[in-house]
């Protein structure tokens, strides 16, 4: 069985339509189709032995302009033998060409062919012609008497005769003669039998629907089989957005690692976002210039007098834990000013002003702000990777082991941690990063235990291992970014184009 | 963070050996250095503000020298006693109660170090003087001027001193007006009646404290005495900026000499350089650490620190650390110490004992159960600021200010209030991104910010989740249909669509969600004034529910 897409079978019915063999120009009348279609199917059909092309030559001939005027007036040599005739069968060959009103030039032409007709005959001695026979019209005069009615004939249409005699026209230069080649194309008797295969087979079907389905009449049609390689239209998954791709992971993480998630307000109090944390009230990070403060609402409420007043204490003179302190007169009011918080650390320390028994482990990836102007490497908005373990006897290499242990769920395997300074942290670390594309260490995490000052005016007795690192960064190593804009431009190119995270 | 530039040449001078590249690279990122920039011949480096005492060569390289063993222990400083006199008048006391002082002798300058001894000032100025307000550094040639000297405040019309790089003499007045510095510092001084001056012997100015020095005592390559003043509003921040300062050039290779400073009812001698003393319990230092280290290794693990320990207990340690370390407060501080000196790159991680059972948190799980949702309709997520300004938030969804949260301190006009709903910020979505192809279906899910005076922070934080669907045939029939598969699908029941007016909507065609009384969201097609708002041209249809009312 020959399987015949649809310009081929519409090609060869056309061409059985047409008796079987037939002109291109007459396929396209009778397919349809366009005449590149018509040309490029023959010629698979041809491959496939379904069409046989046969290529014929049509000479076309044409009477030119000295071949008009013999054809108006007469060959020369007829036009001499009449005058001959005129004059009694016998004159001279002056009188005669005179007679025949010959051009002088056609002359000698005139008597050549007279006499090689056997029209007449030429006496060089007296130089007199006479005549020898009736002289019929020749089939050379016959040529010309057609062409000049049908102003051009198709050589291979002629009779042998004829064709001699376009030769002979030919030859005395009186023709214009212009050869092409004609594609003919003949069913074969394969071609024939496809076509019968397929007139069986009833109806070609394109979409296959619920009735043809229902019917089982889909076992009687044929499906068309698709060009599976042709382009379709582009659609767009429904997905989570990158950024939250990478939070989700994150989270999911320390899930794994049995943390559990805490949230918290956007808005705090000074108070929970910085001085719990022992930083002082003149800190650089305190200024207008680093964090964003509320215009309206101005001012939140402190928490309990019991919580409060030993912060205040630790500011000032580091109260029981055995610390210097700031040495400065704390005051309520800056603690009471609201502030976009500039780290999770804020809820971290609220969670252990109300959970003291250990062990404790908690987590947020949550949404922080800085004042910081929109750039490439800078967002005033962005998230924290934030968490700590409390227990009796954890340690430093305990807390680098847990951040060790969740870069490298992260497919982050090459990480130190160099010594930094957090006001809230003792002994502190960064944690760096190798980037393998970058060829350098990235800092991606601050860490440390908790200070005295920090975890007394709490309550808690034993070390506070924390961490907070910035999401971002990591995000855009993860989706090969260089800049931070991207992440929160919501570009639907962009968003559309990038894969799910791995 | 503080940066300060170590080209290899001038530091190897300052360690005292030759001092490559790599033994900066290697060595001074587990000294708490952070690598900026590393070039051919020098290695940017930035250092945490607790250690000011890192703002010079010098100080760099004496923490250096003992890591690598180069040196250990306390640095020793000699301090001569005060031939100098210097008087502080009454008349500062409510303007900039203190100053402190100090002479150093026989320093050799060079181009750089002049340079140097410039960055480290500003770095005090910033660190600990918190830009001049509480600290701030004069330094002096001392051959050009007689002591006693003394710090008075005079009116701001009655003295006049060509100030530090002009040519011309100026009143106090002028200089707060005139000079780039006393534009830049004017604050500190001109609400007082009378401003702060130091004056030698024969009444010369050697400066107008914290704005500018006199051009008289200008120090250059040449000098080689200096008297050092620095007068600030807290002693601790004075006394702690004359320390790292006069530290940094006594290891530049200078005399350090005190100078008696009289009050009118005390006495002072300053700069102390005399080591302090702090007890650590060597067990407290293991149990943070996680080391097993005898009392002997901490002390080595101290001495590479540039401190001194001797044991005093059993187990406990009295460390002497020098009086450049003004950033140790407590006990925990020397932990840190021992850790570095241990080496923290010889700490191997290990994995807290502590079994937990996780959880996450539930408005989290609802968030993602949300997300969930809104994915499988075929909507895209879009992640949005929570700031937001007035015009984008109120007037081009045509709604009034209502108990606004407001930033103080705005980044910019574009940034500055919180959002209290999500949908604006989808449209704006659909306005960056007209050139796409459509349909255009985005939802968010994430937090908006409502005033609520019952809590510590006046704000509440609220879940909501919000979905635009943007296409020439978007209608309220289809975000009907979006809006009850979510609904239903976060196994609610009950739920009405009441027929309601949002100025975001056109009317007829928006409607509220609720159970019983409670509204939890609204829903429509968007008004055609608010789609002309943001640009937009084809019909777009939206809900935005609020998820905390859903949370049981």
């Amino acid at each position: 069985m020959v399987d015949l897409r649809v310009n081929e079978r519409k090609t060869l019915s056309a061409l059985e339509k047409s008796g079987g063999k037939t002109s291109v120009e007459q396929l396209i009348h009778e397919s349809g189709l366009p005449d590149a279609a018509v040309m490029r199917t023959a010629l698979t059909l041809q491959e496939k032995g379904l069409v046989k092309v046969h290529e014929e030559k049509k000479t076309r001939a044409k009477l030119n302009d000295e071949g008009k005027a013999h054809a108006k007036k007469g060959l020369p040599e007829r036009r001499l033998l009449s005058a001959l005739k005129k004059l009694r069968g016998k004159a001279s060959l002056e009188n005669v060409a005179e007679e025949a009103d010959l051009e002088k030039n056609s002359i000698p032409i005139a008597l050549g062919w007279i006499q090689k007709k056997k029209w007449a005959v030429l006496d060089t001695k007296t130089n007199t012609l006479q005549v020898l026979e009736r002289a019929e019209e020749g089939k050379d005069e016959r040529i010309l008497r057609l062409l000049n009615e049908k102003g051009q004939v198709v050589v291979e249409d002629l009779n042998k005769e004829q064709q001699e005699a376009i030769q002979v026209l030919k030859r005395r230069k009186l023709l214009n003669i212009k050869g092409k080649i004609k594609r003919i194309f003949e069913i074969t008797d394969a071609g024939l039998a496809a076509l019968r295969e397929r007139k069986e087979a009833i109806e070609e079907v394109t979409q296959l629907t619920p009735e043809l389905i229902m019917t089982r009449k889909w076992q009687r049609v044929k499906l068309i089989k698709f060009d599976v390689t042709a382009p379709g239209p582009s659609v767009y998954p429904g997905k989570m957005h990158p950024l939250q791709q990478i939070i989700q992971r994150a989270r999911e993480i320390f899930l794994e690692l049995g943390f559990t998630e805490i949230r918290g307000p956007l808005v705090e109090t000074a108070f929970w976002n910085f001085d719990a944390l022992f930083q002082p009230q003149d800190h650089p990070a305190r200024e207008m210039m680093d964090t964003f403060y509320l215009a309206s609402p101005k001012t939140g409420k402190l928490p309990s007098k019991n919580i409060v007043n030993s912060v205040a204490s630790v500011h000032e003179n580091g109260w029981v834990t055995g610390s210097k302190g700031w040495g400065y007169d704390w005051s309520h009011d800056e603690a009471k000013r609201l502030v976009l918080r500039t780290h999770t650390t804020a809820e971290t320390i609220k969670y252990l002003a109300e959970h003291k028994k250990p062990p404790i482990k908690v987590f947020s990836v949550d949404r922080v702000y800085r004042n910081e102007q929109l750039t490439y490497k800078n967002t005033a908005e962005f998230h924290q990777i934030e968490g700590i373990v409390v227990d009796e006897n954890v340690t430093l290499r305990d807390l680098m082991g847990t951040m060790k242990t969740f870069y490298t769920k992260f497919g982050l395997k090459k990480t130190e941690f160099w010594p930094c300074y957090f006001p809230y942290t003792e002994p502190s670390a960064q944690a760096m990063v190798y980037h393998p594309k970058l060829k350098r260490w990235i800092e991606l995490c601050g860490m440390g235990i908790f200070r005295p000052e920090v975890t007394a005016p709490m309550g808690i007795k034993c070390p506070v291992l924390a961490w907070g690192g910035g999401l971002e960064r990591l995000a855009m190593i993860e989706l090969g970014l260089d800049d931070i804009r991207m992440l929160y431009g919501n570009r639907l190119e962009w968003l559309r184009r990038t894969p799910l995270c791995q | 963070m503080p940066v300060i530039t170590l080209y290899k040449e001038r530091f190897s001078k300052f360690v005292g050996r030759k001092i490559t590249i790599e033994d900066m690279t290697k060595h001074l990122p587990w000294i708490g250095f952070d690598l900026e920039e590393i070039g051919e011949d020098y290695v940017k480096v930035e250092y945490n503000p607790n250690r000011i005492d890192f703002c010079s060569y010098a100080g760099v390289a004496r923490t250096l020298k003992g890591f690598m063993g180069l040196e250990k222990g306390l640095p020793a400083y000699v301090t001569k006693e005060p031939e100098t006199t210097l008087i502080i008048d009454k008349a500062v006391a409510n303007i900039r109660p203190f100053m402190l002082a100090g002479v150093v002798r026989n320093i050799k300058f060079d181009d750089d170090s002049i340079v140097e001894l410039m960055e480290m000032q500003e770095d005090l100025h910033w660190g600990i003087g918190r830009d001049r307000k509480k600290a701030s550094i004069g330094i002096h040639n001392l051959d050009v001027i007689k002591p006693p000297f003394k710090f008075t405040a005079v009116e701001p019309t009655k003295a006049k001193f060509v100030p530090l790089g002009k040519n011309e003499k100026m009143d106090l007045k002028e200089i707060l007006e005139k000079h780039e510095k006393g534009a830049a510092y004017r604050h500190l001084v001109d609400w007082a009646p009378k401003y702060p001056l130091l004056i030698d012997k024969d009444g010369a100015v050697l400066s107008m404290p914290p704005i500018i020095n006199g051009e008289l005592t200008r120090v250059d390559a040449n000098t080689r005495n200096l008297f050092l003043d620095v007068t600030g509003t807290s002693y601790d921040a004075v006394e702690n900026s004359l320390k790292v300062l006069s530290a940094a050039l006594a290891d530049m290779g200078g005399t350090i000499e005190k100078v008696a400073v009289k009050y009118s009812d005390r006495t002072v001698v300053s700069p102390n350089l005399n080591p302090e003393k702090m007890k650590l319990n060597v067990n407290y230092a293991n149990r943070l650490l996680g080391l097993e280290l005898s009392d002997v290794e901490t002390v080595k693990c101290l001495q590479k620190c540039r401190m001194d320990a001797r044991k005093v207990g059993k187990g406990v340690l009295e460390v002497s650390f020098p009086a450049y370390r003004i950033d140790i407060l407590h006990e925990v501080d020397l932990v840190e110490e021992v850790g570095i000196g241990y080496g923290y790159n010889r700490l191997k991680p290990t994995i807290p004992a502590a079994v937990t059972v996780g959880e996450q948190h539930p408005t989290h799980r609802l968030a993602n159960s949300t997300r969930q949702i809104m994915i499988g309709l075929g909507l895209l997520e879009v992640m949005n600021f929570t700031l937001t300004n007035e015009r984008l938030h109120y007037k081009f969804v045509r709604m009034k200010p209502e108990k606004t949260i407001r930033l103080a301190n705005p980044v910019s006009t574009e940034y500055s209030i919180m959002r209290q709903a999500l949908l604006p910020g989808l449209l704006n979505n659909l306005t960056e991104n007209k050139h796409e192809s459509f349909p255009q279906r985005l939802f968010e899910v994430s937090d908006v910010v409502k005033v609520d005076k019952k809590l510590e922070a006046m704000c509440e934080r609220r879940l909501h989740v919000a979905a635009v669907s943007s296409h020439s045939m978007a209608n309220f029939t289809e975000v009907k249909s979006l809006c009850e598969a979510l609904l239903a699908n976060l196994a609610l029941k009950n739920w009405q669509i009441k027929e309601a007016r949002h100025p975001t909507f056109l009317e007829g065609r928006s409607a509220a969600v609720c159970i019983k009384d409670r509204c939890l969201g609204v829903l429509g097609e968007i008004h055609p004034q608010v789609l002309n708002n943001f640009g937009l041209e084809n019909p777009t249809a939206a809900f935005e529910i609020d998820l905390e009312l859903l949370m049981k």
